[in-house]
């Protein structure tokens, strides 16, 4: 939105309630550049995320990750030897693109926060990401594994965004040659959701498996509000295909399990980061599914065990993969702030984000790629006994 | 202090961009309402408006105002037929044929490769400012508010009142339907292009059966009465979920108990409080309802 | 019939053909082509059975769910779009039940029916009573149901989250039945069996007692009724028990039959009932129960038969159709001009 008129319309605003002795709030980012040894005040970072709404089983995950970072960060000392800390600012979007943006837009306009994390949805992220990108907000997206977030967007550049998320354009390609390898699949019918996540994944399914020399034997989809997945698989059983795709989110995968557990017993269900649910992990035939993840819980690596101890002390529960997701997103953020010489200036941090480079983080060794991708291994894995495990 | 506030607007400006799309459409919705017939198609009007209003900016560079004028044209055209197909229907039985228009009208959306299909159309420029909006607004609120008092808004009263005896009179009593349904689409598809100019992208799910509902939602509580009643219930139901926004988790919840709070004390909707007192006696006002 | 409840029902439910032939280690053996396949001919035949066995599963949980939205749309003209709350909330009410009060299924069931019923009841104290005392328009009803399905909805999300969530491990009931050389999953047959009988038991109540009798007086005419000495507000608080009852089994039958329960649950059988309740007629209950198969059939159909993008279509093509070449539905009497 281009802003004349109410800039224009702001200036009578602000003269009136100024003239009527108005003693509203001070702006409370202005940097106190004196060289003094007071604290220094916060530096302001945004989250957005899906607390209500469509996609509201991200959460509290997504938002624990994020706080525990931030939470852990601070207790150690914060920026400039202990003067300055991090301040969290959570917003909910509402699983909605109106939402979406006036969150992206209260956080640049008038929280002026140094950098963004989310938003939770990729249909989401179409209309927020760019408000960051016009204002020049370096974003780190958490949980978008679509096409068209960074590198080549639709919207024109987008230089200031960032993906800590693995794409599924890197994710699908390495699940199916793990599955076509070791299950010697020839044939498949893919299950697909009409959302604009399970659409980019069609794409990028197909041609894994056209590289991998797989026939597509039926794309079958399916609409959000279909309840019983019975027949899909019904009919994908009658193309008597070596395994199922089930390119959907995890509340349909749970069904296209056990369906194909029930009417196509021994085949396996292949599948995107829609799979990747804690929830689905007390599906009783989760054991079918091959996936591939961005995290692994089993990894040994030592700033991943902290992790995954921390966050059961402060919440009681296990982390999954959006957890370890925002929670690394925050510590490369922190990372790329430190190399500042002033926290809250966007610039600096964009480009200090750009020279994060082999940061110890509970997804592994973390750089971006040219796009601003992360860079880092795809964990094919499977269920057992109620977790996620390595796929052999 | 003057900063503050310029913070404040230009953080707030896509709400307040919002809030008058939202009363637009919830114009769209109204003047059905006025003449009698319920309809939940709007949502897929402005789907009709948005999608061409972008499409043609897009393949063949026309200018934005021209992009908006085909996009509510094209609603509009398209809301003929339908109108002609429908209009022997009444109350819920039409409001659920305008709903599977809308839905049908989803489904080509999604399976067209030129709409974008599923993943739907992104990148659209930002191109809408607020005095687009709000001079639309004034227009539009500012036609229908004489049309109310002029030979049409009476025909239409009659035919929301009695058909059979509207009729009787004179009144074409289809035509009238038909003028009525075809104008909200207008309305809608013209509220359509504007938004799409604001959200830098659309898909098919933005116009489903929650946004039908939702624009009912916002002239009804807003109040038939007269044209002011949509645009406050789209003013207060846009804004309340940022309003609310201090409740945090608890957000949705004092959502639901406004909307149900008005709805219960102010049942003819928000325009309707100076009856506030007089509630009980509203039966007897009776019989302007619609549905 | 065999059961054994508990039991995983992948290791159990092993069919002896899998219609392709082709059994588990994929590698071993190539998919046969269908000409050379002795068994395709029947393999098909099979897959269409089984096809039509997942259509009248899908209207048995579409009827239920349909027959309480046109029961209360009979009576009271109110579209009920709380509805869909009811269905998740007799999920819930299971879930609460088994795993919180550590209930069996058998009593689990019940609970949940009588606590969807009686939410039903207090639905209408909340949101309906008071614009009936107003003399509001029914389109107001419509909104405050509306109101009250955000309210709960995000209660029980604030409660439960808002993930699917599982029954514990082995309190889903499981059995399977054999019949020849056919396989039926034992809880969907019941739910089939429990809905068929339900709609059954629910036409005699409406046409032979006489809370029948007086529910049916209100739907005619609610003055008419007052003065024939009807209970107006005990017929209508019975209308809501036994719509909500109702529309909370299809819930837990659902629940149970994927073993999955979430917040979101109902809202895809919204416009699912408003197809029904087209197709058969505005109001009428054998029509819902009738429009409800007749949409599971349909759905089912297209899928098997037409090309994936004209799937969609199908159910609102055709009740587009209906709406225009007869707006009454297959079993409605009262014409265009009831509102």
């Amino acid at each position: 939105m281009k802003l004349r008129l109410f800039t224009t319309l702001g200036m009578t605003a602000a003269v009136v309630l100024a003239a009527c002795g108005g003693t509203g709030g001070t702006t409370a980012t202005s940097p106190t550049a004196s060289a003094s040894l007071a604290a220094l005040p916060d530096v302001k970072v945004g989250l957005a995320t899906s607390k209500t709404g469509a996609a509201n089983f991200y959460n509290p995950q997504q938002t624990n990750g994020a706080q525990l970072a931030v939470d852990q960060f601070n207790a150690t000392g914060g920026f400039q030897g202990g003067r300055q800390k991090i301040q969290l600012i959570v917003e909910d979007d509402g699983s909605t693109k109106d939402q979406g943006i006036t969150v992206f837009k209260k956080f640049v306009e008038q929280d002026k926060v140094a950098a963004i994390l989310g938003p939770t949805l990729s249909a989401v992220a179409a209309g927020a990401h760019p408000v960051a990108q016009a204002s020049g907000t370096p974003v780190i997206a958490i949980s978008n594994t679509g096409l068209g977030i960074v590198g080549k967007c639709d919207y024109g550049p987008c230089d200031w965004i960032f993906r800590a998320s693995l794409g599924e354009q890197s994710a699908v390609p390495e699940t199916v040659k793990a599955a076509t390898t070791k299950l010697g699949i020839k044939k498949v019918v893919i299950i697909y959701g009409d959302g604009k996540f399970e659409l980019d994944d069609l794409g990028i399914f197909r041609d894994a498996f056209k590289a991998n020399g797989v026939t597509v034997a039926k794309e079958i989809p399916y609409r959000a509000t279909d309840v019983d997945f019975a027949p899909f698989v019904t009919a994908a059983k009658a193309e008597s295909p070596d395994a199922i795709v089930a390119d959907s989110l995890a509340g349909p995968a749970g069904k296209i399990l056990d369906e194909v557990a029930k009417q196509m017993p021994g085949k396996r269900v292949i599948g995107g980061n829609g799979l990747n649910s804690s929830a689905l992990l007390s599906n009783a035939n989760a054991a079918l599914m091959v996936v591939g993840t961005a995290w692994s819980k089993a990894s040994t690596d030592k700033t991943n065990t902290d992790f995954i101890a921390a966050y059961k002390q402060k919440f009681g529960n296990d982390p999954d993969q959006f957890a370890a997701q925002s929670y690394t997103a925050m510590l490369v953020l922190i990372d790329a702030m430190k190399r500042t010489s002033r926290m809250s200036d966007k610039a600096q941090v964009k480009q200090q984000l750009e020279a994060v480079k082999e940061l110890a983080t509970p997804l592994g060794a973390f750089s971006f790629t040219s796009d601003h991708d992360v860079k880092q291994p795809t964990f094919v894995m499977t269920v057992k006994d109620g977790a996620f495990t390595p796929f052999q | 202090m003057i900063e503050a506030t310029l913070d404040f607007l230009s953080a707030y400006s896509t709400l307040i961009a919002l809030v008058g799309v939202n009363a637009l459409l919830a114009l769209s919705v109204w003047v059905t309402l006025y003449a009698g017939q319920l309809t939940l198609g709007n949502a897929a009007f402005m789907a009709v408006g948005a999608y061409v209003a972008a499409l043609l900016e897009r393949h063949l560079g026309t200018p934005f105002p021209l992009a908006l004028a085909c996009g509510a044209a094209v609603a509009a055209l398209v809301a003929v037929p339908l109108g002609l197909t429908v209009f022997r229907l009444r109350g819920v039985y039409l409001a659920i044929a305008t709903l599977a228009f809308g839905e049908v009208l989803r489904v080509i959306l999604l399976a067209t490769p030129i709409t974008g299909g599923g993943q739907g159309l992104n990148g659209i420029p930002p191109t809408t400012e607020l005095w687009h909006i709000y001079l639309s607004l004034a227009v539009v609120a500012y036609v229908l508010w004489r049309v109310q008092g002029a030979t049409v808004g009476r025909a239409w009263a009659a035919v929301r009142e009695d058909e059979i005896a509207a009729a009787s009179q004179g009144i074409a009593v289809r035509r009238y339907k038909l003028a009525a349904f075809v104008a909200g689409a207008l309305v809608a598809g013209w509220a359509g292009g504007l938004s799409a100019h604001i959200t830098f992208s659309i898909e098919p799910n933005d116009f489903a059966f929650g946004k039908a509902v939702q624009i009912l939602v916002f002239a009804v509580v807003g109040g038939i009465p007269n044209p002011l009643g949509p645009i406050f219930g789209a003013a207060l139901f846009t804004a309340l979920p940022e309003l609310l926004r201090p409740l945090r988790d608890y957000r949705d919840i004092f959502q639901g108990l406004v909307l149900l709070a008005v709805i219960i004390y102010l049942p003819r909707g928000l325009v309707t409080v100076s009856q506030l007192r007089r509630t009980r006696r509203l039966q007897q006002i009776g019989a302007a309802d619609v549905a | 019939m065999r059961g054994c409840p508990g039991a995983p029902r992948r290791r159990a439910l092993r069919p002896r053909d899998t219609g392709g032939g082709c059994g588990e280690g994929a590698r071993a053996c190539d998919p046969p082509t269908p000409g050379q396949d002795p068994r395709h001919a029947g393999g098909t035949r099979r897959l269409v059975l089984e096809q039509l066995y997942n259509a009248i599963f899908i209207g048995s949980i579409y009827a239920l769910f349909a027959v309480g939205f046109a029961l209360v749309f009979s009576v009271l003209d109110i579209l009920n779009l709380a509805h869909p709350t009811v269905f998740m909330l007799g999920a819930f009410a299971a879930l609460f039940a088994i795993g919180t009060l550590g209930l069996p299924w058998y009593v689990a069931v019940p609970f949940a029916v009588v606590a969807s019923g009686l939410f039903g009841i207090a639905l209408d104290r909340i949101a309906f009573a008071p614009l009936r005392r107003r003399g509001a328009p029914p389109l107001s009803a419509m909104i405050s149901s509306l109101a009250v399905t955000l309210i709960v909805v995000r209660l029980v999300e604030l409660r439960y989250g808002g993930d699917f969530i599982t029954f514990p491990s082995g309190t889903v009931p499981s059995f399977l039945i054999r019949i020849g050389d056919a396989t039926l999953e034992g809880v969907r047959l019941a739910i089939i069996l429990l809905a068929v009988g339900l709609m059954a038991g629910l036409t005699f109540l409406v046409r032979q007692t006489q809370l029948g009798r007086d529910i049916r007086a209100l739907a005619e005419n609610p003055r008419a009724a007052r003065i024939l000495g009807v209970d107006v507000e005990r017929a209508i608080a019975a209308t809501f028990f036994i719509s909500s009852a109702l529309g909370g089994l299809a819930g837990v039958l659902l629940g149970f039959a994927y073993n999955s329960v979430d917040s979101k649950m109902g809202l895809p059988l919204e416009l699912r009932a408003f197809t029904v309740m087209v197709v058969g007629g505005m109001g009428s209950l054998p029509g819902a129960v009738v429009g409800a198969y007749v949409l599971g059939l349909g759905e089912v159909a297209s899928l098997v038969y037409l090309p994936a993008e004209l799937r969609d279509a199908f159910a609102f093509g055709l009740l587009f159709l209906v709406l225009i070449v007869r707006p009454t539905g297959l079993f409605g009497q009262r014409a265009t001009d009831r509102a």
